[in-house]
């Protein structure tokens, strides 16, 4: 379903070129689970930025379920996101003062059709996501470990092909860490495509393969 | 993307910096109640000087001996003429056709007396149509008639202030006062005017009959100025050329400049209306000012907004929103709060003329046509204030917002 080939991608910092992606090339298929590993300054999360069409790379190729996604305009890009992909990040961008179950909802209101039972299934995200009695919690009354679960209940609303999460677990403890990989491996058992940035190993072994980045390369 | 889900999400959102929030509105809340104030103070005062020259009578036309020239911005009478005579108000009674009436009158300042009291005020020797023609109203005792200024009767019709400040508030009917020396009854007191359109308190100051005045007080010839009626406000014009033509001619004038002074009332109002039209206008514009600064305090914030929350406009690029999205959502927020303050201040400005009015006894005039124009400004400031952060806001590029700390 994702099919990236020779992406490179070189920032111009004050008149230096840095070239952070130096042509990496892979696929991923439907229903797999991929964690992308690799040092600070590897390039994983440029690569990761890429992957969810928030950036673009300065050359390469990169198909989307056959669309060729480097050529779509900003706002096609937009609702790509909107429909193919569900983003869990590092810092969970919860939007503060706000519910959990409006926190949910808020990737339904840049969507075409407002559904009908949107409410219902935010409540059952929230459930599935052991935050069955939180749904009315601000979300700065949630513990971070909460919060990583209201956002990937967020991801999950518009029912998206592919899951990526950018260090999902990075400002987790261990405990809470393992309860968000533990969900990552039930949405995929359920069938959902999952790729994970981490630089953790524990985290990435719960995958099915690891890609390795190193000064912008796939190792092996 | 919902509308209402967005209005519902802008105004939870500003609800998170309520202070900032609340300045924000009240500089607005201030800029259009101001300009709504201003307006009903013009207008107020404009109507009330309206009002004043309406109260001189109605369709009026009024000559006066020599030049009036305006010094100070009011109106004074150059040195004595003596040309003006009373066949001069027959002749135009009874020669011009839309004539109603014509009144003569002249005045002197002399002293008034009474028991221990005494000031000096202005003695005004009129015909008895005046009381007509000058919508002149006697609040106690009588006015005096044809027959009391045929027989040059020594009776007086006194102000207000004269009451106050010789009878110290006494009805003083039947009473015998001096004025200039000469023993006067008093027969009636004038209701309350006011200060005229010239500043001249219309209350200090004592009618007699102009026969009397002439011939047994100032001892006189001439009069100082004739107050005419017309039949209806569309005969002014043509009867203010008709008693020109005929006063020159009675004048004798041929090719010598008018030593008379002709002011019609219309041209009066006209003069009124427009100037004080330029001075609400100017007043208003001012108010305006402080609108625009309300404008620019929302620029201020909206642009600290788009700083602050550059993670949140970072999640709602990737979860799906469109660069338009995000201009629309920041705009709807100024525009929230423009139009907030702008509520406020409709009713701020609405509720403070109504005070002004009701308890502090200030000439204003309720002006909702203000309060539509203070209202639709205060959207129109939100709209363009807000463009410009919003369009910030929305070109922001995803991963940079993200990156935001």
């Amino acid at each position: 379903m994702i099919n990236i080939k020779d992406i490179r991608k070189t920032y111009m910092k004050t008149s230096v070129e840095t070239n952070v992606l130096r042509g990496v090339t892979f696929s991923v298929q439907r229903g797999e689970y991929v964690a992308i590993m690799g040092a600070s300054g590897s390039g994983k999360s440029t690569l990761m930025n890429i992957i969810g069409c928030l950036d673009k790379p300065t050359n390469g190729q990169f198909e989307l379920d056959n669309i060729n996604v480097l050529q779509l305009d900003d706002d096609a890009l937009s609702a790509l996101r909107n429909k193919k992909f569900g983003f869990v990040f590092q810092q969970f961008f919860l939007l503060e003062r706000t519910s959990s179950i409006d926190n949910v909802l808020l990737p339904l209101i840049y969507t075409d059709k407002y559904p009908a039972d949107a409410t219902q299934r935010a409540r059952k995200l929230l459930d599935d996501v052991g935050l069955k009695d939180r749904t009315e919690y601000h979300a700065n009354e949630l513990s971070g470990g909460q919060q990583q679960r209201v956002a990937i209940a967020r991801s999950l609303i518009n029912d998206p092909d592919i899951i990526l999460a950018d260090e999902p677990t990075g400002n987790l403890d261990s405990e809470n860490a393992a309860e968000i990989v533990e969900i990552f491996s039930r949405l995929h058992k359920e069938g959902r495509t999952i790729i994970v940035v981490t630089h953790d190993r524990t985290v990435a072994e719960h995958a099915q393969r690891i890609l390795e980045l190193k000064d912008g390369q796939l190792k092996g | 993307m919902k509308i209402s889900k967005n209005i519902t999400l802008s105004c939870k959102l500003l609800t998170v910096h309520k202070l900032r929030t609340a300045l924000c509105i009240s500089s607005m809340t201030i800029g259009v109640a101001a300009v709504i104030v201003m307006v009903s103070m013009g207008r107020g005062a404009q109507k009330h000087v309206l009002d004043m020259i309406r109260d001189m009578g109605t369709n009026l036309i009024v000559v006066n001996a020599g030049h009036v020239t305006l010094v100070g911005g009011r109106e004074t009478q150059s040195a004595i003429v003596t040309s003006l005579q009373i066949t001069d108000a027959d002749a135009i009674k009874s020669q011009c056709a839309s004539v109603v009436d014509a009144a003569p009158e002249t005045s002197s300042k002399m002293s008034v007396q009474w028991e221990s009291e005494n000031l000096k005020t202005e003695i005004v020797g009129v015909a008895p149509s005046a009381f007509r023609i000058r919508n002149i109203e006697i609040e106690k005792g009588r006015a005096f008639d044809e027959v009391d200024n045929d027989t040059a009767q020594r009776v007086a019709i006194i102000g207000e202030v004269i009451v106050e400040k010789i009878f110290h508030g006494e009805t003083p009917i039947g009473y015998l006062i001096r004025i200039g020396g000469a023993l006067f009854e008093v027969v009636g007191v004038m209701k309350a005017k006011g200060i005229d359109a010239n500043g001249v308190d219309r209350d200090d100051r004592i009618l007699i009959p102009l026969n009397t005045a002439m011939h047994r007080l100032i001892r006189t010839t001439f009069i100082q100025r004739i107050h005419i009626q017309v039949t209806d406000s569309t005969q002014l014009k043509s009867a203010e050329t008709e008693i020109r033509e005929l006063l020159r001619d009675r004048h004798r004038l041929r090719d010598k400049p008018d030593d008379f002074t002709i002011q019609n009332q219309a041209t009066l109002i006209e003069t009124e209306r427009e100037s004080s039209r330029v001075l609400t206008l100017l007043v208003a514009s001012v108010a305006a000012i402080s609108l625009l600064v309300g404008g620019i305090g929302i620029l201020a914030v909206m642009l600290t907004v788009g700083r602050e929350r550059r993670q949140e406009i970072g999640l709602r690029r990737a979860i799906g929103a469109r660069r338009r999205d995000i201009r629309t959502q920041f705009l709807l927020e100024s525009l929230i709060i423009a139009g907030l303050g702008g509520f406020f201040g409709a009713f701020l400005g609405m509720l403070s003329t109504f005070l002004a009015s009701k308890i502090g006894n200030l000439p204003a005039v309720q002006s909702w046509d203000a309060m539509g124009a203070g209202l639709t400004l205060s959207f129109i400031i939100g709209l363009i204030f807000g463009i410009y952060p919003a369009s910030k806001a929305a070109t922001l590029e995803p991963i940079e917002a993200l990156r935001a700390e």
